[in-house]
């Protein structure tokens, strides 16, 4: 295999669809990720949750939240990148 | 407890396991391929869809460092050690990125492993067996807390059935496991691990459900625990539940440190690669922070075994290391104890497999394939099953010989030296202009200073004789900071700058992907 075949393989890998999509999807992978290193954010006592402090809950809560924008965020990459 | 009481827990914990390995024999049958071809024994025949990959990845995360290592350390020494949650928040972010791009890539030049591209991007044989290499070494520390995980399981059961000699009926018990897990990983390959996974995560949930509704209520509420964890005494280090602000950039860079690692290590690319097409790939990916809550609930077993005054003299009597079987063992009756203990168990064993059959993949494939050409595909499938018994009783014996402190230990400690592989496996997804002896020595510069970093902070400042830190304390205010995370960040400066440099220079010295491998 030649180099300049690697090339065109390469520029296959290139993620398809429009400007807009992909803000939509660095947005969506982006904002959990900036809101977990944020610490001195959450890093706080109250308010409480069933007991539970402010730090515990709140990083558990954003899970569901990442597990929901990340979700967003592979099904927009699954329609950019076509096919079935 | 009575002795009725521990012989249910037994029986109940055996008649599983029998179930468990019943299984994991029964899974060479499942979607059968060819067990002779190494894509199928350590890939499943890349037929895995999102259902099962969620499962599959989920089998590689939710080990022993969740039922184990996360909530000892939550135990021993608070909030920090809750970095596990934003890791696991984090990383599927990451690989979101990064392994759909490797995915495509793998399959179209039939990769197994990452190394196999970095052989191909780098054009460099040496480079691709240091890569190698450090995925094979990085594991084992990982596979030796799966089996702490165990033997904390066994520690309590046994340590309860029998008055005497129970640390010496758990060693064999952990042996014969060892044996009977070996046996099924050479007979089903990774198909044995994804069926048993279903069944391992199963009972998991289901425990971690139960316990987290019913013992804050057994004991007053979830406040209880933590004023009660706040009044107790043995949180000199890290201030209790709360971060203080010492430990903030130790969080930080232990939750970016982690997320960056994850999918670096062997065994989350080979489950990443056992997929049947990115589509589902990133589905599974996406779902995963859902798994981490398990994670997050199980951290705060931590925090709820002081609360717990029935748990409290069996943490005491076992160590810290059997938090969550102690809290499960003194509030629920012995069918339950059986069948989460069960859990606990098969939540180290299933792991152990998927990583040991990782490292046998990187050992023939990549580390002597280069070097004896005449290795036939058979024979390279054989070998690779041979040394999944190999190195998972390396492991074995690692863990009878190197004692840390706490376990979790175990596993930041081989994040240190997998985190060094990011530049030659993630830079190079994107990348042809790194140059491979930059990359080469940014590889050994990352690793002299983090682990140099981790020796100076264990056994030179502190004259300790076990690993109890992975931290390097700079002055205040920066405070600590994880030795793996300061490791690639002079990695990554090696290797921007002296490929740079090189591009400049020479400009042809640059990787040239594709010439090398497949003609």
């Amino acid at each position: 295999m030649t180099t300049a075949e690697v090339g065109v393989d390469e520029l296959s890998l290139e993620t398809k669809g429009t400007t807009g999509q992909k803000v939509v999807v660095a947005l969506l992978l982006l904002i959990p990720m900036v809101v977990f290193a944020l610490t001195p954010l959450y890093n706080s006592k109250g308010p409480e949750l069933f007991g539970v402090t402010f730090f515990y809950w709140f990083l558990t809560f954003w899970l569901f939240v990442s597990a929901a924008l990340f979700t967003g965020a592979a099904l927009l990459l699954n329609k950019m990148e076509g096919g079935k | 407890m009575s002795s009725t009481f521990n012989i249910e827990v037994f029986a109940v914990f055996v008649s599983l396991f029998v179930l468990f390995v019943a299984l994991g024999f029964g899974a060479s049958r499942w979607r059968r391929g060819d067990m002779n071809d190494l894509g199928d024994w350590a890939l499943a025949g890349r037929k895995i869809g999102s259902y099962l990959a969620w499962f599959l990845v989920g089998a590689d995360l939710y080990t022993a460092y969740t039922f184990i290592a996360i909530p000892e350390s939550l135990y021993i020494k608070g909030a920090v050690y809750f970095f596990a949650v934003p890791y696991v928040g984090m990383t599927f972010g990451v690989a979101l990125i990064t392994m759909p791009r490797l995915w495509k890539l793998s399959r179209k030049h039939n990769y197994v492993t990452a190394v196999d591209m970095v052989k191909d991007k780098f054009n460099s044989r040496s480079l691709a067996t240091i890569i190698a290499l450090t995925g094979i070494v990085a594991e084992l520390p990982y596979i030796a807390l799966q089996i702490y995980g165990m033997q904390a399981v066994l520690t309590i059961m046994i340590g309860q059935l029998v008055t005497s000699n129970a640390a010496t009926i758990t060693e064999v018990a952990l042996i014969i496991a060892f044996v009977i897990l070996a046996a099924f990983t050479f007979t089903s390959g990774l198909r044995g691990a994804v069926v048993t996974a279903v069944m391992k995560d199963v009972i998991i949930f289901a425990t971690v459900i139960v316990v987290i509704v019913l013992v804050p209520m057994y004991i007053g509420g979830f406040g209880n625990a933590f004023t009660a964890m706040a009044t107790a005494k043995s949180h000199p280090v890290t201030g209790s539940y709360q971060l203080s602000g010492l430990f903030l950039n130790g969080f930080i860079s232990l939750t970016i440190g982690s997320a960056l690692a994850l999918y670096l290590y062997p065994h989350a690319i080979n489950g990443v690669l056992s997929t049947s097409s990115t589509k589902k790939l990133r589905m599974s990916t996406a779902l995963l922070p859902i798994y981490g809550v398990g994670l997050a609930l199980l951290a705060l077993f931590g925090v709820l075994a002081y609360g717990a005054t029935k748990a409290l003299p069996l943490i005491h009597t076992y160590g810290p290391v059997t938090t969550v079987p102690a809290l499960i063992y003194a509030y629920f009756p012995p069918w339950f104890v059986g069948f989460a203990f069960l859990g606990i168990f098969i939540g180290g064993l299933v792991p152990a497999s998927i990583m040991a059959i990782a490292q046998a993949n990187l050992l023939t494939r990549n580390v002597l394939k280069p070097y004896f050409k005449n290795i036939t595909p058979k024979l390279e499938a054989r070998l690779s099953k041979y040394f999944s018994i190999m190195f998972k009783f390396i492991a074995l014996a690692f863990i009878f010989v190197v004692l840390p402190t706490y376990s979790l230990q175990l596993q930041l400690v081989g994040g240190i030296i997998i985190l060094q592989t990011l530049p030659s496996i993630f830079l190079a997804l994107y990348s042809n202009k790194l140059n491979k002896w930059a990359t080469g020595l940014g590889w050994l510069a990352g690793q002299i200073t983090g682990l140099g970093l981790l020796i100076d902070a264990n056994f030179i400042v502190s004259h300790g004789t076990s690993i109890t830190t992975v931290f390097f304390k700079f002055s205040t205010p920066l405070g600590f900071f994880y030795a793996g995370m300061i490791g690639i960040l002079v990695n990554l400066l090696v290797v921007l700058v002296g490929s740079m440099v090189a591009g400049a220079v020479r400009p042809n010295a640059v990787a040239s992907p594709g010439t090398s491998g497949r003609k």
